[in-house]
């Protein structure tokens, strides 16, 4: 009982914690998949320098990039409401936004802060693609959409999908810190077991070990998928 | 048919093409040769519109239509109507040499899978590469490629195929399966077909119709016997004179 570490106690605390890791994977996936949204539209309305709407994805790409994720998560945190406040004022239309769950403005946080992030990779991604494909497209007939879905992003997903890996383990880290906003993850649940057995040490390296395994899996995830979309390229076996 | 009426084209202060008029009859073979820098390119690309003119009116058959006026729908119908051969080929990377071809049937004429996959296996056979339907472009030579190029445009049997310079990205010894490709097609294909190119030999061969294009005019037009064997203006010579006589010497 006066080891440093006790190693049956670490196990008791991961069984514990095993309960918060669909939190965890919940907000970072949906966060990824709803940032990957915003991130794409972003890079094709710069690339397609669509007025009006480039402007506001430039302002967007600044500010998302240059702001820390837990100061965003306060703004939205403690900002949406008010705006919500000043909409329902204005118009009557009840939002129910003190009924709202934390966890949607945690979400909300992340996807903003790592869509900004995925614009630059789509974009990056998209301009590495030789402009003759799209001309070939329109060539035989296809809408500028048809040539982007078929024949652009299939080639720039492949490009996209290590740099998309690299952010989602970054964004699985990050959401450790909604906590702050009162949502329990992973984070926010050792935490609070840590304050009830005094046992600091033993439960924050579960929780990191537990996160290092959450990394290896979806690292594994995107190899697999990079290879899958990999087989029309001849770089196939570096 | 095509015909092309008072089309201008800058790019910004450069004027590419300053008025260019001609008529090319359907089914016939035109070829347009030129100098570097006269405009060819930007002439044929702006039929199907990847480059856009500034003012003057191209006609396909029945289909006028005013460059300034012209409304996404009906770049995309004369887009429709047309196919292009590219200088590098462009063949979809990511789709083997059987689905570039398919691509445009099932996906722009909605034509039924297997009728497309059928269709698609039957101008694989025609440019020779039936082994090669499941091929990605980076496991096909430059001339192979090329040919696919040829079959995707061929498949969906437009009322004009644009050749932009096909052969001049390929090496030597390729350019000669290319050609024989394309003779064939020339013989044996109803479509109305635009060559830019600098092979004479093969202009002489198939062409019906030769355009020799300068400074962003054509300087003059006609068969190829008259053009290239008797050319009028002293600049056709001077072009004729440097390119026979290289072509001539290597053959
Ligand atoms: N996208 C563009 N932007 C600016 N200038 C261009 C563009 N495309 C072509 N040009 C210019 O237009 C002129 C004509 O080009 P074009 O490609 O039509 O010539 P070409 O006859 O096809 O020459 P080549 O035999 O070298 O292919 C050139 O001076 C070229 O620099
Ligand atoms: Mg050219």
């Amino acid at each position: 009982m006066n080891n440093i570490v006790e190693f049956s106690f670490m196990w008791d605390t991961f069984i514990h914690l095993l309960q918060f890791i669909p939190v965890t994977l919940f907000l970072a996936i949906i966060s990824m998949v709803l940032a990957s949204i915003i991130g794409l539209a972003s890079a094709i309305v710069q690339l397609r320098n669509i007025p009006v709407l480039k402007q506001i994805a430039t302002v967007y790409l600044l500010i998302g990039r240059a702001v820390p994720t837990m100061v965003m998560l306060y703004i939205v945190y403690f900002g949406l409401p008010i705006l919500l406040l000043v909409f329902t004022d204005k118009t009557g239309i009840d939002t129910g936004y003190q009924h709202i769950p934390p966890m949607v403005f945690a979400i909300a946080g992340l996807t903003v802060h790592t869509g900004a992030y995925l614009a630059e990779i789509f974009r990056a991604a998209i301009l590495s693609i030789d402009k003759g494909q799209m001309e070939a497209a329109l060539s035989v007939g296809m809408t500028w959409f048809q040539g982007f879905y078929r024949i652009i992003f299939r080639q720039a997903a492949l490009v996209a999908v290590p740099l998309l890996a690299n952010q989602f383990l970054g964004l699985i880290k990050s959401t450790s810190i909604v906590f702050t906003i009162t949502v329990i993850e992973l984070l926010g649940g050792a935490k609070i077991a840590s304050v009830e057995t005094y046992r600091y040490l033993e439960t924050y390296l579960v929780v990191a070990i537990m996160y290092w395994g959450i990394s290896i899996i979806f690292e594994k995830l995107f190899l697999l998928a990079e290879q899958k979309l990999r087989i029309f390229k001849k770089e196939a076996n570096i | 048919m095509i015909e092309f009426k008072d089309i201008h084209k800058a790019f910004g202060e450069n004027k590419v093409l300053k008025g260019i008029n001609c008529t090319i009859p359907t089914g016939s073979v035109t070829v347009i040769v030129g100098p570097s820098g006269s405009g060819k390119t930007t002439l044929l690309r702006s039929v199907n519109f990847l480059e856009r003119a500034d003012s003057g009116e191209i006609i396909l058959d029945d289909f006028h239509l005013d460059v300034e006026k012209a409304t996404k729908a009906d770049i995309h119908k004369i887009r429709q109507r047309t196919a292009m051969v590219f200088q590098m080929y462009h063949l979809f990377k990511n789709k083997t040499a059987l689905e570039n071809i398919m691509e445009g049937l099932t996906i722009v004429r909605k034509v039924p899978k297997a009728a497309a996959k059928e269709k698609a296996i039957y101008f694989l056979e025609k440019v020779g590469l039936g082994h090669k339907a499941n091929a990605y472009p980076h496991e096909l030579s430059g001339g192979q490629q090329q040919r696919i190029g040829i079959a995707r445009a061929l498949a969906l049997n437009p009322d004009v195929i644009l050749f932009d310079e096909p052969t001049s990205a390929l090496d030597p010894e390729l350019v000669g399966e290319v050609l024989e490709v394309m003779k064939k097609v020339a013989q044996e294909v109803n479509s109305t077909l635009v060559v830019v190119t600098h092979e004479i030999a093969f202009a002489r061969e198939v062409a019906d119709h030769v355009i020799f294009m300068d400074g962003g005019v054509i300087v003059e037009q006609g068969p190829p016997q008259e053009i290239l064997n008797h050319p009028k203006e002293e600049r056709t010579k001077q072009f004729l004179s440097r390119y026979i006589s290289l072509v001539e010497y290597n053959i």
